[in-house]
């Protein structure tokens, strides 16, 4: 479909390249920030799913700013390059600036070779408004009265301010007695979404229950526009690379998955005995990591609704009958989670080589995109950095994620006694809609006897 | 008993005009008067540079998806120039030349790919339907409207416009078989560009030629070389001799190719060789076209110059008349379905801007029921 650009021509809207296309690489910029450009130059070359295209200039002006680096995703609907404040009507025939009014004067005399711009696009109130055309009827144009009768459409007189819906929408507001012209709409031109009326219903309830003020505090955030201070900033970074995509899936999780978390503390002491002794006879480091990675490993067998994924697409849960171990890195550039694919395989020594190989290809960003899916499970060292419970957010589809506190010394109890032990702090986080609590605790009592078990874990 | 032939046929080839500069000056001559060839050469830039400045229209947001037309301009103007005004053009969405020839507004095309549906409502007195998206379906409407026209005895006749892959759609073997049976004065051209989008012609069909086609059910069929503007205008006077004369139809397989892509959501270069392009780029009807003019002193390099500066004014000022056409008011849906509207619609078109569908406006006001109960966490 055809985007709407605005009338000013202050920015050019990246439009849909193909047919039903929602985002474009920005291959390379073919144009420079204060460079004068005609109408039709190719401003960038994109790659789409479908095709390597040029995208061409909608007008004639002078570049402000190109947004977006060469390599960025860039999402149709987002602003694509910015022109000097008039420079499109400066740089070209003798058109007005563009406003709905000034339009209709453009029609006659307007020369010939003049671009589009004599003919300025009517802004939406006007077009709604007049029903009629606009621009150089007559002449040569041979026009049929369809085009050119005036409408008796009622709806034309409709004030400003009135929701955007589609008809489905607008039934959803019906049955629940809504308003549809209150609810703020959160969709492309401002659009009201089915998603915008219930967060409305929800508001509405709450309000009426008399919730907590902080409560009600949050939801009315929803519907106004969040204040943000620019005073003291001292750095604005463009939400964008792999901070964005860290950012979209995580809003998916949590707004996908029922997320829950229990914790647990997994007396250590021995397999800390035992982790030393390994790596004394292999004579390199050796974390814990590889020891839980087996640990979860044949839980997760003892546990098969915890190794599995989320459809939800056909509404489907998918048991998975191996299980591919996600291992969440920190790096430069972000959270990454490299997977080891079917882990039950690997030997101890095989986990400790595969987890090196993929962190550091993570860091340098050499890994391959095939190891960065079909995760099954996942884990997450966090405590190598401190801390000791978390509540994890669950690597989506998948329905399960564990995380690891820091390894400390505390005083234990065994059999009315008291022993300094080593602890290892465990926290799993579920999706509520496939693992219920007791399945998630049984799990962490499967995953602890295990650990404390050294013998039973490594025979 | 013996075994004996009981049917016997062959397809003949037409080239005129070929892509080496060879001209058949016995088929040739006088068959296009020269400021003839001369307008419809300018004919065919124009609607050249409006297919370029279409699919930049498109690329940079200001229209749907278009399909080019490029390469296959000869085709359908050939067909269209050897029309009457009283005949009808039906055709699918690649015969942009012919159909403006005819007397079709080239804006509104652009306004029907710009997603108003207004862009398909043909003047009353241009004998063009709408162009047809969908695959196969305007061969019976072709079909239909010679019938109709040989019932009334106008003298009207029917071409339709097509492409290799419409030939294997039922709908085109029931447009023949009643063309065919009832002698209706309809002329099928089949635009053979070598390609169903990204299917080639050889897994489209074992035979060597579409024209076979036609063949099967009885009617008078040939193969032509679609980018020979002479060659098209020859086999389309002797079809329409026939259509006219015996009410009888013609199957015209054109060869032809685009040399761009099936449209702007398409990317050709995955499917097709860059040599096969080549070798097609050779053959463009305009190189050969204008190769004949400047031949025969007909054209310069001046006025090729100046054709194509009238163009792009001219494809300018097409533009500019598509793009301020005001879009259309959201209530027109309503308007075009039904004589008298039903209440229920009657009631969403006037509450549609005003209230929740279908909601009486002073409903608005009242206190919203209370919505279900909200579902515990966990």
């Amino acid at each position: 479909m055809a985007i709407k650009q605005p009338s000013d021509k202050s920015h050019f809207i990246l439009p849909d390249l193909g047919e039903g296309l929602e985002e474009a690489e920005l291959i390379k910029w073919r144009v420079k920030p204060g460079e004068k450009v005609a109408e039709h130059q190719t401003l960038a070359e994109m790659e789409t799913d479908k095709a390597l295209v040029e995208v061409p200039s909608p007008w004639a002006g002078v570049i402000r700013e190109l947004h977006g680096a060469e390599g960025d995703t860039i999402k149709v609907g987002a602003v694509l390059v910015s022109y000097e404040a008039g420079s499109g009507a400066r740089a070209t025939a003798a058109g007005a600036a563009g406003t709905g009014a000034s339009k209709a004067s453009a029609a006659g005399d307007r020369p010939a070779t003049g671009s589009r711009v004599a003919v300025a696009e009517p802004d939406e109130s006007v077009r709604e408004d007049a029903g009629t055309v606009v621009g150089s009827v007559g002449g040569t144009m041979r026009i049929s009265t369809a085009l050119t009768r005036r409408r008796e459409d009622s709806a034309a007189s409709a004030p400003a301010g009135r929701a955007l819906a589609t008809p489905a929408v607008r039934r959803i507001a019906r049955d629940a007695g809504v308003d549809i012209n209150r609810v703020p709409g959160s969709g492309r031109g401002g659009r009201v979404t089915a998603g915008d009326v219930q967060s409305f219903i929800g508001r509405d309830t709450t309000d009426r229950a008399g919730a907590t003020p902080s409560r009600g505090g949050a939801a009315a955030a929803d519907a106004a526009p969040v204040l943000i201070s620019t005073d003291d900033v001292s750095e604005r970074i463009p939400f964008r690379g792999v901070r964005r995509k860290i950012a979209a899936s995580l809003t998916r999780a949590v707004q996908t998955a029922v997320h829950f978390t229990c914790t647990e503390e997994a007396d250590v002491t021995q397999l800390d005995v035992k982790r030393r002794e390994y790596a004394r006879v292999l004579g390199t480091k050796l974390s814990f990591l590889p020891f839980v990675v087996l640990a979860v490993c044949r839980s997760l067998r003892s546990h098969p609704s915890l190794n599995a994924n989320v459809d939800d697409a056909s509404g489907e849960i998918l048991r998975k009958s191996v299980v591919n171990l996600g291992v969440a890195v920190d790096t430069d550039h972000g959270l990454m989670v490299p997977v080891i694919h079917d882990c039950a395989r690997l030997s101890l020594v095989a986990v400790a080589e595969v987890v090196g190989t993929l962190a550091a290809g993570c860091r340098d960003r050499s890994i391959a995109r095939e190891k960065l899916i079909g995760g099954t499970f996942t884990i997450s060292n966090v405590g190598s950095y401190g801390g000791l419970f978390a509540t994890p957010i669950i690597n989506y589809p998948e329905v399960g994620i564990l995380a690891l506190g820091r390894v400390y010394e505390k005083v234990l109890v065994r059999g009315g006694a008291f022993y300094a032990g080593r602890v290892m702090p465990l926290s799993i986080s579920c999706d509520h809609r496939v693992v219920d609590g007791a399945e998630a605790a049984r799990f962490l009592g499967t995953l602890r006897t295990l650990l404390e078990s050294p013998d039973q874990l490594l025979g | 008993m013996p075994v004996e032939p009981v049917y016997r046929a062959e397809i003949s080839r037409v080239s005129i005009l070929d892509e080496h500069g060879r001209f058949d000056g016995a088929l040739g001559a006088d068959l296009i008067p020269d400021a003839d060839v001369v307008a419809l050469y300018e004919h065919m830039l124009l609607c050249r540079t409006l297919d370029e400045i279409a699919f930049k229209l498109q690329r940079s947001g200001r229209m749907g998806t278009y399909p080019q037309n490029m390469g296959q301009e000869a085709a359908s103007l050939g067909a269209a120039y050897a029309l009457d005004r009283r005949d009808w053009m039906v055709t699918c969405y690649r015969e942009n030349a012919g159909l403006f020839w005819h007397g079709v507004p080239p804006e509104l095309i652009l306004l029907h790919w710009m997603g108003d549906e207004r862009g398909n409502h043909i003047p009353a007195d241009v004998q063009a339907t709408p162009i047809s998206i969908p695959i196969g379906t305007q061969m019976l409407h072709a079909a239909g409207l010679a019938w109709a026209e040989k019932l009334r005895k106008t003298g009207a006749i029917a071409c339709t416009f097509f492409g290799d892959g419409a030939t294997s759609e039922g709908d085109f073997h029931e447009a023949a078989n009643f063309a065919a049976n009832l002698d209706l004065p309809v002329i099928f051209v089949c635009q053979n560009n070598g390609w169903a989008i990204s299917v080639p012609s050889r897994i489209q069909s074992s035979a060597p030629t579409f024209a076979q086609r036609g063949l099967a059910y009885g009617m008078e069929s040939i193969q032509v070389d679609g980018n020979d503007l002479f060659a098209v205008v020859y086999v389309m006077r002797d079809a329409i001799r026939r259509a006219r004369e015996q009410s009888r139809p013609t199957f015209i397989e054109a060869v032809t190719y685009r040399l761009r892509d099936h449209t702007t959501a398409d990317d050709a270069r995955r499917y097709r060789d860059a040599e096969e392009l080549a070798a097609w780029e050779k053959r463009d009807p305009l190189v050969r076209l204008r190769g004949w003019l400047e031949s025969r002193r007909l054209w310069s390099p001046d006025q090729e110059a100046a054709a194509k500066e009238r163009s792009q004014s001219e494809v300018n000022a097409i533009v500019a008349r598509a793009e301020g056409i005001a879009a259309p008011a959201a209530g027109d849906f309503f308007n075009h379905m039904y004589a008298e509207l039903p209440d229920e619609l009657r009631r969403q078109r006037d509450t549609m801007r005003t209230s929740s569908l279908g909601q009486d406006p002073s409903e608005c006001s009242r206190e919203p029921s209370p919505p279900p109960s909200p579902a515990h966490a966990h």
